[in-house]
Order: structure tokens, then sequence, then C-alpha cells
């Protein structure tokens, strides 16, 4: 459908994503002019969210109440000559991911103030958080790809900086078992390295997101994505009778995938742990790898109605090519899912069994919107709607719980001074609000109804059963393995006595300014959960007013043989992880000691299926061979230059000297020859 | 519409910078004066970034000339005028800010120098006579910019050359007269190469002008023949530039040359001077021979990524900050070059953006190396730094935005460069087959991962990890305002790139007419 464009004055809603950036001008000049009191820097960071989640919160209000979107700044160009306009675009989609976004951060705004104090990059921790969420916002609601680019790549910058927060490398801030090597790749991560890692890994995808954004603009004129939709046939068809559709949207999509650390990018983000806890919570929950799936998100209805746009002889062909296109992105989707699940099964670190669940459930999203575009053949709007309500709600359940989820690992690494889980137990006991909180979120993650999480990764499996069952079997496996990691983490950690002796200190419930964020983030994953009706109204009235779609879905679940399925495997493996893990007390670790094949199963698995150890020979040392023999290229030719040709010419300058000897007889002697020759040489010439 | 100025700015910013240090070294005589002289010749160097943005950004004049104009019709060469219009502008911005602020910047780094060679017992010329040789340098390369003569281009172009080559000869570090003696020599030969070229052209159409008096471009290409063995003078010209510009094969002088300069000088002649060999292929060659740039184009975008991608390799394994900041210069050129010699107007504004984000951000980094070379007992090997962000934290935070603008990372200008290249790019050679697709991401995705890839890994190699330096710590001085002022004019110029773009636009739809009908 055609969408027009009326344009609704640059305030206050520019302030959206403004706002944060202001914020952290202003903390750069504190850091300039060296405040000392870290408030400063806390309340303008809190600050400057609060009223970007107040102008989002206004916005999402006024776009869902009234039914329209909200479209400012449309015409005010930025950059001439290439149009960029400062655009802020409030449709269903990114209203609510505006909101989402605002509001988790603020929660671990708040949440850092206490976390960080005393810290000595205070002040630059708070700038970059500052800047990480307006770049997420201005991702999320700019009209164009090159304002969207530039706060994709404010997110991918911030995240270096946060993920190498603690520069300075001390042991107790890495990821990994020290010491712990893979086919002699070390899998243990200083910060820096990890920050480095972070934003290499994701700016090759960047690249190719670049080149697939620029591409479209030398076939349409336009970065504007509204201006995109209205233009689909435009490049929908050339693209597709030139074969390249579907390798083009791969090339873009690369950036999403890398983005939102899919299979074979995920790796960046499990090391992304030595950041300080709340920015694994922020970039997990709110920013960074969020911004992946909002990318795709936003490009699969316009992909989807596009093809419905096209007519004639080139229609199959575009609907055969986005069929390739989504297949590859539901496989890595799936795949990714899977495979980080099963990782997380063996893992002794919190936080990096937290950061497998993402890059996990991250796939599903991946894999429930691709799932629609399976469908496209059918050319039913309404599929496309379900493949966006399934991602866009599994998104939001997982912001929720999984910012819990980190603040709660934050608190309990503070207590347990590690950060591994063996050392970590029993905490039930003495801080009751912070293991409720756990226990919701949790829960959520494993999918048990009725919390939030259950009815989105339902919507997921169930779209994903109807467009490829095969990849709908593995989601339901996934499902099961990520119960199992999930209470097997919650029971470790609350209810059984700590594995292995670690500094003990009196543990106790963390402060209210800490406890209060997750503490409402937990509730609230119950809340949406218990009022699903209402929230999944919100998801349809969302996907009725998202660019480029227009339809909505009713997203609520029905009683099918599919969710029983689902609902049983899920409470089946509680059960089984309850009865093995606590009642049982299987120990694991004797079992993989004593077997071999288990050992071998489990060193596969902790060791991240050797994926890094495969990357870094391939890229890392390739790279260092490459430069190394590029290094000696450098040096012949150098030799080469300076050395043989100089050398070269003092030879002949020395045979050429030798004819100066000095004596008179030689000289009449050559002069005479010389002479002859000249006159010899004068003569033909005259003839 | 054009616009002349009333009073010679312009011919002031060439000559008044030489001749204020000159009348300094003659009137005084304690060394005191230096900041005042300093801060002079900063002044008189930023005027043109104020006419440039002003007239053609904001008044959206696109000429603006200098009253003054030498008429050496008679001999044959041409009229000898000074002008800035929309291509010239980024390469005069860049040239402006950064030799105004490395003006500044000298003082103190300078008095260590030559106090560290008096220590040495080497008697080197004293402060004026450097800021002589440093103004003289500044202005030339101005000179350059503004040229619109192939005669008057060239012997800026000397001028630069031969001032340079005494900066390092008199103040450089390591085997400072060979390096010296090694540079002067492969950019004679650049420079021999382009004269020529020129010479050819313009003993054969009778001028040497490329801008005539009425302001628009000599176009007599049409009556050249270029077969036989004139197809020598094209190739000639371009190679010469090329040699100048460092591209992969004669890029060899560089690392010398840029590594053990006095690192005021690297900071100019690493980002400002080699990048105008790439703004002299837009501005000349395509002028002078588009039928031959065209017919070239795809082996100079395959020298372009060579060079990208060879330069940034060889980056990676160096250990001399310095000379590793000097193989990142000889990867950037190429893409500038890239950007020219895909001829479209994305391609060739895209690369006079570069090189202005290059400026900023190569100037800036190599003034972070200075900073250490002064303060830290003339640390340059990146093997024994280290957590130097604990000690340094504003020069780390610079060195940041120095890595963003080589990098094309926002909010630098950076980006702009790196976009606008990539649309000439695409524009050039749009993906038709698979293979095409294929080729075109692998080449981009790894031309322009390795700058990321040399960039945060040196900078995880110099900042961070444990501190290894002791007995130092951050003294905003002067010294350090100028990096930080450079720094944050890269964000504004992000910000306001619209000044720029538009002049840029309309000067490079004018300069590829003739190519793109």
């Amino acid at each position: 459908m055609r969408v027009m464009a009326e344009y609704e004055s640059l305030f206050p809603w520019i302030f959206s994503w403004l706002a944060p950036f202001i914020g952290s001008f202003i903390i750069a000049l504190g850091l300039l002019a060296r405040v000392r009191d870290e408030r400063f820097y806390g309340y303008t960071s809190v600050f400057s969210i609060l009223v970007s989640a107040i102008i989002a919160s206004y916005a999402s209000y006024k776009v869902l109440s009234e039914g329209r979107v909200i479209y400012s700044g449309g015409d005010i160009i930025w950059i001439p000559w290439i149009n960029v306009t400062l655009g802020t675009y409030f449709d269903g989609l990114s209203a609510i991911m505006s909101l989402i976004v605002s509001w988790v951060s603020l929660l671990i705004a708040v949440y850092s103030i206490k976390y960080m104090e005393g810290d000595w990059g205070y002040g630059r921790y708070f700038f970059f958080f500052t800047f990480f969420v307006g770049s997420m916002l201005l991702l999320v609601l700019a009209d164009n790809f090159i304002l969207m680019f530039i706060g994709w790549e404010g997110t991918g910058l911030c995240s270096y900086a946060l993920i190498s927060h603690w520069y300075t490398d001390e042991e107790d801030k890495w990821v990994g078992k020290p010491g712990r090597y893979a086919l002699g790749f070390p899998m243990f991560f200083e910060p820096t390295h990890s920050g480095v890692r972070a934003i290499l890994f994701t700016r090759v995808g960047d690249l190719g997101l670049l080149l697939g954004i620029v591409i479209l603009y030398a076939l349409t004129g336009t970065f504007n994505i509204v201006e995109l939709v209205n233009k689909a046939p435009e490049w929908l068809e050339p693209l597709a009778s030139k074969g390249i559709l579907s390798l083009l949207l791969i090339t873009l999509t690369l950036g999403a995938l890398a983005k939102s650390a899919q299979f074979p990018f995920h790796e960046w983000l499990v090391t992304a742990m030595t950041g300080p806890t709340p920015i694994s919570a922020l970039i997990h929950a709110a920013t960074m790898v969020k911004a992946g799936i909002y990318l795709f998100l936003r490009l699969t209805p316009i992909l989807l109605s596009g093809a419905l746009l096209v007519h004639g002889e080139v229609s199959s062909l575009v609907t055969q090519e986005l069929y390739n296109y989504f297949l590859v992105v539901a496989v890595i989707g799936a795949l990714t899912a899977f495979m980080l699940a099963s990782m997380a099964l063996v893992s002794d670190e919190i936080k990096l069994i937290l950061a497998y669940s993402t890059a996990s459930q991250i796939g599903y999203m991946f894999l429930g919107a691709a799932s629609a575009g399976l469908l496209v053949h059918t050319l039913k709007p309404e599929i496309i709607a379900e493949g966006l309500i399934a991602g866009l709600s599994h998104l939001a359940s997982h912001a929720v719980f999984k910012a819990a989820l980190f603040l709660v690992a934050g608190w309990l690494i503070h207590v347990a001074h590690s950060r591994f889980i063996d050392p970590m137990g029993g905490y039930a006991k003495y801080m009751r609000l912070t293991a409720l909180s756990l226990w919701l979120a949790g829960l959520s993650l494993a999918g048990l109804p009725p919390l939030s999480g259950f009815f989105s990764k339902e919507l997921v499996i169930h779209i994903s059963s109807h467009a490829a069952p095969l990849l709908s079997g593995l989601a339901i496996l996934t499902a099961m393995l990520t119960a199992a990691y999930t209470i097997r983490l919650v029971l470790r950690v609350l209810h059984l006595p700590p594995y292995e002796a670690g500094v003990r200190h009196k543990p106790g419930e963390a402060p209210s300014v800490m406890l209060t964020p997750y503490l409402v983030l937990a509730i609230a994953s119950l809340a949406i959960g218990l009022s699903w009706p209402i929230a999944s109204n919100i998801y349809m009235r969302a996907a009725e007013l998202t660019l480029a779609l227009g339809v909505g879905y009713e997203a609520s679940v029905s009683l099918s043989t599919l969710t029983l399925i689902v609902v049983s495997a899920i409470t089946a493996t509680i059960a089984t992880v309850y009865i093995v893990y606590y009642v049982i007390k299987l120990n694991f670790s004797e079992l993989i000691a004593k077997n071999r094949l288990s050992r071998v199963i489990y060193d596969f698995l902790y060791d991240r299926w050797l994926i890094n150890p495969a990357i870094y020979a391939i890229f890392k040392n390739g790279g260092l061979r490459v430069a190394n023999t590029a290094l000696d290229i450098d040096e012949s030719i150098d030799y080469t230059y300076h050395k043989l040709t100089p050398s070269i010419g003092s030879i002949i300058a020395n045979y050429i000297r030798g004819v100066h000897r000095g004596r008179t007889d030689y000289y009449i002697t050559l002069y005479i020859v010389s002479a002859v020759l000249i006159i010899l040489l004068a003569l033909i010439a005259i003839r | 519409m054009s616009m002349e100025l009333q009073i010679p700015l312009l011919w002031v910013t060439v000559l008044a910078p030489p001749l204020l240090a000159i009348l300094f070294k003659l009137l005084t005589l304690e060394h005191r004066n230096t900041r005042l002289l300093s801060y002079l010749t900063a002044f008189i160097l930023l005027i043109p970034a104020f006419i440039s943005v002003y007239y053609l950004g904001i008044k959206r004049v696109s000429f603006v000339k200098d009253p003054i104009v030498l008429n050496l019709t008679d001999y044959g060469i041409g009229y000898f005028m000074l002008v800035i219009d929309g291509v010239s502008l980024p390469i005069v911005l860049g040239i402006s800010i950064v030799t105004a602020l490395v003006s500044v910047y000298s003082i103190k780094y300078m008095e260590h120098r030559i106090d560290e060679l008096r220590r040495e017992r080497v008697e080197a010329p004293g402060i004026y006579a450097y800021y002589i040789l440093y103004n003289a340098f500044s202005s030339s390369m101005l000179g350059m910019a503004y040229s619109t003569n192939l005669i008057e281009f060239f012997i800026f172009l000397e001028i630069s050359l031969i001032t340079s080559f005494a900066l390092i000869a008199y103040y450089g570090y390591g085997d400072r007269l060979r390096i010296a003696l090694m540079y002067f020599v492969w950019t004679h030969i650049g420079g021999a190469l382009f004269l020529v070229g020129i010479l050819f052209y313009g003993v054969n159409t009778g001028g040497f002008d490329i801008i005539g008096m009425d302001l628009s471009y000599n176009r007599v290409y049409a009556d050249l023949d270029l077969r036989g063995l004139a197809i020598l003078a094209p190739i000639s010209i371009l190679l010469g530039l090329m040699i100048k510009m460092a591209i992969i094969g004669v890029h060899m002088w560089l690392p010398y040359a840029h590594a053990e300069a006095p690192t005021p000088v690297s900071a100019l002649l690493s980002p400002n001077l080699i990048g105008i060999a790439g703004y002299a292929i837009a501005r000349f060659s395509i002028i002078l021979f588009p039928e031959f740039m065209v017919s070239i184009k795809s082996i100079l975008v395959i020298l372009s990524f060579a060079t990208i991608i060879y330069g940034g390799f060889v980056a990676l394994r160096q250990n001399d900050f310095k000379r590793f900041l000097a193989y990142s210069s000889i990867s950037q050129m190429g893409y500038i070059l890239l950007g020219v010699s895909t001829l479209t107007y994305f391609g060739v504004a895209g690369a006079m953006i570069h090189y202005l984000s290059h400026a900023i951000g190569k100037a800036v980094l190599f003034m972070i190396s200075g900073v250490f070379i002064t303060e830290v007992r003339g640390l340059r090997d990146m093997n024994l730094m280290g957590g130097l962000a604990r000690v340094y934290p504003a020069m780390a935070s610079l060195a940041l935005i120095g890595f963003m603008h080589l990098s094309g990372i926002p909010p630098t200008v950076g980006l702009w460069g790196e976009l606008l290249i990539l649309i000439g790019l695409v524009q050039a050679y749009n993906p038709a087959s698979k293979i095409d697709l294929i080729t075109i991401a692998i080449a981009v995705i790894s031309a322009f991962i390795i700058t990321a890839v040399y960039s945060f890994i040196a900078m995880r190699r110099i900042f961070f990890g444990r501190v290894r330096v002791t007995g130092v710590f951050e003294n905003i001085d002067q010294f350090k305002v100028t990096i930080l002022i450079l720094g944050v004019s890269g964000v504004v110029f992000f910000l306001m790139i619209g000044l720029i773009i538009l002049p840029l636009r309309d000067a490079v739809g004018y300069l590829l007419e003739p190519i793109i009908r």
C-alpha cells in the first residue's frame, strides 16, 4: 500500500532521540571540566533518558490510540544532495520499540548509579551509556537509512567502549576460564580484547549493511525508508531480474545478523561479558543486539508487501528470490537458537549463560519473522503481521526478562565476588525479593505459562510450524534446552549449597536503588503474561500501524495441539531438571570425569562448538600470514629501491670513473678515437 | 556566480606567513616571541577556512577569486590566479585548519626538539628558522589548492617539497640526512614526471591554464592528439602524482619520510601534502585527459583497492607509532584514489571529503604521537606502550576520534567520505550479476574492515592494558588543546557537512561534465 507522508513539527518528537545525545554532550563537558561529583554524571544520564522515555510513551500512546503514524521532520533536510532528513518516524513498530528501549534503559541507568559507585571510570561510563541509548533510539526512530546507520554505528562504538570499560585488563574482569585453550587458541578474553572483537565482528556486518543501503540508493535515488516502500517495485524488479535480490538482501542483513549476534557472528556477544554487568543488561535487553532484529522486522513487511505489488512475469522471480533469502535467515536463526542453547547447558559463568541465551532467543525472533517470509507465496498480509508480531512480542518479552536477569546477576556476582556459579548457592534464604525476581524472569525465559516469555515463544513456534516444520521442531527442542539451563542456573544459585568454597560474605538483599529496577522488570514480565489479551491487542494494533503493513493479526494463543506439545515439553523438562538436579543431586562433574564420550561432548559445548578457534585460525592467523607476507614484500621493495638500485648505480659509476685515469697518453688516445668517430658520424649525417 | 574579493586575502595567506616569520627572525632575537608569531601565523592560515565556508557554503557563490592576477601570457604560460571553488573547498579547509593548529602545537614540540638536538651536539637552526620553513611549507600547500594554472601549481609544489625537505633534514629523527635526501629524490622524480607531462600539454595547446580568466574550465583536450608517443603525457602526469601520493609500488619513500620528520611536519606531510596529489588528479587529469581517465578507470580502481589493503596489512605489523601512521596514510590514499577513479560525482566528491577527514584524523594522531615523544621520554615504540589511557585519558579519547575519522565511524566527518566514495563506486560498477555483487562486496568489506582492524588493534596496543609508564601525568596545556580543537572540528564538520557538500556537488558536476554527459 502507498504510504502518504504528512509531516509534523520537529519538536518535541526529535527529542525522543536527541535528549540522550544532549545528555551525553553535557556529560562530556563535565568530563572536560573535570567535575568530580558522581551524581552529576548519573543524574544527567537518567534525566536525559527519562525525557526520551516520556516522549516515546506519549508518542506511542498517540500512535496507538489515534491510530495514525507520527512523522516529524521528514521535510527538514540535514544533508542536501543525498537528501538526508531529520525525520523521526513513530509507527507501530518503532513506537513499541522506542518504548522498550527507553524504559528498560532508564531502569538500567538507575541501577548503574549505585552499581558503578566509586568506579574510576564513572563519568566515562555514563557518557557512553547515554550516547548508547541515544544511538539506539535514533536507529529505531530514523526515517532514513543514513540516520539509522549513524545510530547503528553509534551503538557499535559505545558497545566497544563499554565492553572494554575496565581497559586495564585485570584478571577478575576477564571472561572465560583463565588458562583454558581450545585448539591452541585461548578461550579467555580480557576486556579490551573483547571490545576489539565486538567492534570488528559487527563492523563486518555494518559494511555489508552500508553496501546494501548504497546499492538500493543507486537504484532508487533515496535513502528514505518510507519512500522505499512506495518505490518497492522499482527496486525489487530489476534486482530480481538480475538474480541478485536475495544475495543483496543477505549482504544487507549481514549487518543485522552481526549486530544481533547470529551465527557465525555470535562470538562477539559471548565475550562481551567483560563490561560492567549493567552494560551487559543494556546490550542484551535494550540496545545493540536488538538493533539487528529490529532492522529485520522493519525490512520484512517492506519486502513482503513490495512483493505483493510486483506483477507480471517478474513476480514469481521476486517471490522465489525472497523465499531463498528468508530461508537463509530462518535457518541461521533456528541454528543459532539451538547452538547457543546447547552451549548454555554446560557453562559455569552466570553472565555467560545469560549471554548464550540472548543469542539463542534472538534466533527465535529471526525465525519467527523469517517464517512469515517463507510463506510469501500465500500472498496474505495477515501472515506478514503474524511474523512481525511473533518477532516483536518475543523481543519485548525478552527485553524485560533479560534485563531483570542481568541486573540480578550483577548483584549476585557482587555478593559472591566471582563470576562463576560454583561459588554461588543457597542465596534464596538471604534475599527473598532477588530470588523472586530471578524465578520470575527465569521462568519467563524458560517459557512457562503464564509468563510473557511463554506467549511470545509460542507465537514463534506456531508460525514456524506452518512455514518450516523442521525448523519449528528445532525450536521446540531449543525451548526444552532453554528450560533446562535456566532452571539449572536458578536452582544452583538460589537453592543448592555452593559447589565450591568461595569468598563468603554475609549475603543480603541489594540496596533498593538496585533492587527496584530488577524487581519491577520481573514483575512486568509476569504482568505482561497475565494480561496477554491486552498485550496481544497492543501488538495487533502496532502491526496495523506498521510501515508497509496496515494489517493486524490476532495474537492470542489458542489451545491447539502444538501449544499442548510446547507446554508439556517445557514443563516436563523443568520437572526433570528439578528432580535430577535438586532431588537426586546427580553429580555431573563426576559423570563427565568418568565417561570419555561425555567428556568430549562437554568440552565441545564448553568450547562453544570450536567456532571461535575456527574463526581465529582462518581470520586472525590467516590475516597475520597475509600481513607478514605484505611486510616481506614491502621490505623487498625497500631493498630494491634503496639498496639494490643505488649499489648498481655505484657499480656503474665505478666503471665510468675508470675512464678518467689521469694519464695524458690515455686521454690523447681517447680524444683521437672520439674525434674520428664524431667526424665519421657527421659525414654519414651530411650524406 | 563568482565572487571577487576586495582585498587580496588569498595572496596574503600565501605570502604573509613566510614573510612574517622572516620579519620576526630579523627583528627580534628573543625566542619568547615565538608564541606571538605562531598565533599570528595561525590566524592568517585560518582566513581561507572562514572565507571559503562563508562565501561558498553560506553565500553559495561558485568561485572565490583573488583580485590580483599575474598575466604571464607573453611567456605562453597563462594567468596565475588564486581561486577557491567547491572542489578545492574541503582541501582548503583541511590545509587551513591543520596548518593553523599545528603551528601553535609546534611551539612546545620544536623547543623540545631543538633542545634535544642541542644535547646531541647537533647545531640545528633555531625556532625562527623552523617557522620560516614551516610557514612557507603551509602557504605553498594553500597555494597548490588555490592554483588555476599548471605552472603555478608546479611552483607551489616545488616550494612545498624544498621546505619540507629542509625541515626533515634539519629537525628530523634517525638517519635524517639520508631520509631527507631519499624524500627529495623520490618526490622530485614525481615532480619531474609531472613537469614533463604538463610541458607537453602546455606547449601543444599554447597555455597552462586549467581555469581561464572567465573562471571556466579550459577544455582544449579535444585538440590534443594522444596517439603515439603523446600517450606518455597523461601517463607521466598520473605517475608523477601517484608517486607523490604514495600509491602501492611507489610508496616506499613515505614511511621513512613521515616517520622520521619532526612530528608537526609529519602531521602536515602525511595527511595534507600527499592528499593534494589526489586532488590534482581530480583537478588536472580529469580536465586535461578525460578519455584517457575513462579508459584506465578499472586499473585505477584495482590499484586503489590494492593500496588500501596492502597499506593496511603492512601497518598491522608496524611497531613504531609514527611509521604505523605513515603506512596508514598509504592505505588512506587508496580511498582518495578510489573515489577519484570512479569518475562519478559522488566518488570524486567523496574523495575530497575524505581528504578533509583524513587531514583531521591523521593530524590528530600524529600530534598525539608527538605528545608522547615530548612528554614520555621519546616514547614511540608501540611494544613499550600500553595502558596510556590511564595516564592520558584525554589523549586516548582524541586518538579514538582520530581512528574514527580513518575508519569512517560517525560522529566524525569520515563517515561522509566513506559513504560518498561507496555510492560512487556502486554507480560506476553497478552490480549486474551475482559474481559482480560478490566481488564488490568482498572488495569493499575487506578494504574497509582492514582500516578498522589496524585502528582498533593499535588503539588497544597503545592505550589499553596495564600501565607501563611511570612518572608522567596528563597536563592539559595549550599544546594539547590544539589537538582537542582539531578533533572537535571533525565532529563539527560531521554535523555541518551541508555547508561543504552543496558547493562540492555543483563544482564536481562542472568538473565531470565532459565525462558524464
